[in-house]
């Protein structure tokens, strides 16, 4: 569509002041629209090629370095990415990571359409619910993070009063320093930040079915229940899908959170790729086997954002 | 119409809500609350003393005033600039034919992958060769790369609901691509420029990992709140204090412009069909 009609504009152009210079460089290929796009799209291609371009093939460039920070840079192979596979606490990174982000993606989305479906029943009643669980996505995770140690914090956390309140003081616990449930901690206070996504895609979806297909299910005398079931969860998922890509590559990507809460422990319990990169190549200055832990990250939030790059292929004509 | 809003919601979303209130109330609470009455508990009720002791104490022990003018100063430099050249590049993926026009559009569109894990080394690096650790730019410019890849996406959609007849008709007018892009499609892609201003600005100014890697006299409200809180001293009202400082603004900002975010792209051109 836009290509036919933006052969229409383009061939009514003439030749502009710098055709001459552009000719020489494109061999007469560049004509007075091409200088206007660029012109157009340069700010852009500098930041990105700057912010973005640059870093990424340096970190590519760099995980193939025997590199330590205060040592000469050498080539050094596969060799970090061996190193990588042979260590434990990648390994156990992996497996945080695993947990970290199937937790909180499904745990988000779950939350945010059960309440994108069940507010559907009842739109303008449970609007200030919604606002509330929405506001939360627009808070800091690094504050976000201080709030639940309110809720958290072993001595004077809410969790905790309560549990010993209600007379269950056995099972108060110092969450985040306990390495079994410290990962759990973390996924709260994320999933709290993070629900009001899937609640806004979803309830968007709901909103755009039809009032009349409700109306005519109500007059065939189907149940709220029978509605929500078999008219808005089916017609909701497209929202479901993209809140589960968004989710998915912000928890894969999380690190302010994590480093706010706990920094990776209790013995490295919280530590996910995205955190051991840091440690890797900031705290530790390993560069180059950072550099590589990061390149590992970067793959896996391409695996999972294969459909995505296939639709915005498709998308961007 | 027969009864078709139900109880029983109202009653399951109340309760979901106030797993989402708690911690607010509760950080409020520590901010007022002498630190002796919060180590018992920041949610008893007896004794409960108002002060604003930690407000002072926040003011006067940390540079928090100056880290609010940072946040302020990378948000905005880092919202202006995306919301300026965004739509600029959009028009031209959108309307013009040039060489590499798709492979640049896939490699932009496609950046979405790429973690800021990813660029934090080599562009610190980069900072400290050319003396730009501690500026705003060391920020400033990979906010403003990152953002491209979703906010071209976002105004280019938002192209392709506008009347090509306006377009159309202003090139049957004489005016050339610049022109048209200045007084024909600028003005009327202002809501697309809203929503990628307002998504910019909240997760620029929320960020943490690149202020605090890339900026150090000149550290932005998240970097402080995570100093204020690695120390070991017993701050919990200043921590309290220091977190609604942090949070209050983009929360404002959030629940101003909440309702526009689920609405449809509307555009007023005035053109029909």
């Amino acid at each position: 569509m836009s290509v036919q009609h933006g052969s229409i504009l383009t061939s009514q152009t003439q030749a502009g002041p710098f055709a001459g210079l552009a000719t020489r460089l494109f061999g007469g290929n560049l004509r007075r629209a091409d200088w206007i796009a660029f012109a157009l799209l340069a700010p852009t291609l500098i930041f990105f090629s700057i912010g973005v371009l640059y870093p990424l093939f340096e970190t590519i460039r760099v995980s193939f370095l025997d590199w330590t920070g205060l040592s000469q840079p050498k080539p050094a192979g596969f060799s970090n990415y061996i190193k990588l596979f042979n260590d434990a606490n990648f390994w156990n990174a992996l497996r945080v990571t695993l947990t970290w982000t199937l937790a909180c993606t499904g745990i988000s989305v779950f939350i945010g359409w059960s309440v994108a479906l069940i507010s559907g029943l009842a739109p303008k009643q449970t609007a200030p619910f919604r606002v509330a669980i929405f506001a939360a996505y627009g808070i800091s995770e690094t504050a976000s993070g201080l709030m639940w140690l309110g809720i958290l914090q072993p001595d004077f956390g809410l969790l905790n009063g309560v549990l010993r309140i209600v007379g269950l003081e056995g099972w108060a616990s110092p969450w985040l320093g306990e390495p079994s449930t410290a990962i759990w901690g973390v996924v709260a206070a994320y999933v709290w930040t993070q629900a009001g996504l899937p609640l806004l895609t979803c309830y968007a979806a709901i909103q755009a079915i039809p009032k009349s297909q409700i109306e005519a299910a109500h007059m065939d005398g189907a149940t709220h229940f029978q509605i929500l079931r078999y008219i808005m969860a089916p017609l909701s998922l497209p929202g479901v899908r993209i809140a589960i890509f968004i989710n998915l590559l912000n928890s894969l990507k999380a690190f302010d959170m994590i480093h706010i809460l706990t920094a990776g422990g209790p013995i490295r319990s919280t530590e996910t790729v995205g955190y051991f990169m840091y440690q890797e190549s900031v705290v530790y200055f390993k560069q180059g086997y950072g550099a590589a832990s990061t390149v590992v990250l970067l793959l896996a939030v391409i695996v999972c954002s294969i459909p995505l790059i296939l639709d915005k292929a498709s998308e961007s004509k | 119409m027969i009864n078709q809003t139900p109880k029983w919601p109202v009653f399951v979303l109340g309760s979901v809500a106030v797993i989402w209130i708690v911690p607010l109330v509760g950080i409020i609470a520590m901010s007022i609350r002498p630190e002796g009455e919060i180590v018992n508990g920041w949610w008893t009720i007896e004794p409960f003393t108002f002060t604003l002791e930690a407000w002072r104490e926040v003011w006067v022990n940390y540079p928090i005033g100056r880290a609010f003018l940072n946040s302020l100063a990378v948000a905005s430099f880092a919202t202006i600039l995306p919301v300026l050249f965004a739509p600029a590049a959009a028009y031209a993926f959108h309307y013009l034919k040039f060489p590499f026009r798709r492979i640049l559009l896939l490699i932009l569109v496609n950046a979405f992958v790429v973690p800021n894990q990813v660029v934090i080394i080599p562009l610190f690096k980069l900072w400290r060769e050319m003396g730009l650790i501690d500026t705003y730019w060391s920020v400033v410019i990979p906010f403003v790369g990152l953002s491209f890849a979703w906010s071209v996406l976002l105004v280019k959609n938002f192209l392709s609901n506008f009347p090509r007849s306006l377009i159309d008709a202003a090139q049957v007018d004489g005016c050339g691509h610049l022109r048209t892009y200045f007084f024909i499609v600028l003005p009327n892609t202002l809501t697309a420029m809203a929503a990628v201003g307002i998504l910019q600005f909240m997760w620029t100014w929320n960020s943490l990992l690149l202020p605090m890697l890339f900026l150090r006299e000149n550290a932005t409200l998240p970097v402080m709140l995570s100093t204020i809180s690695g120390t070991y001293e017993p701050n919990w009202d200043q921590r309290a204090v220091a977190t609604i400082i942090t949070s209050i603004l983009p929360l404002i900002i959030f629940l101003f412009f909440q309702k526009y975010f689920s609405a449809d792209g509307k555009n007023n051109s005035g053109s029909k069909g």
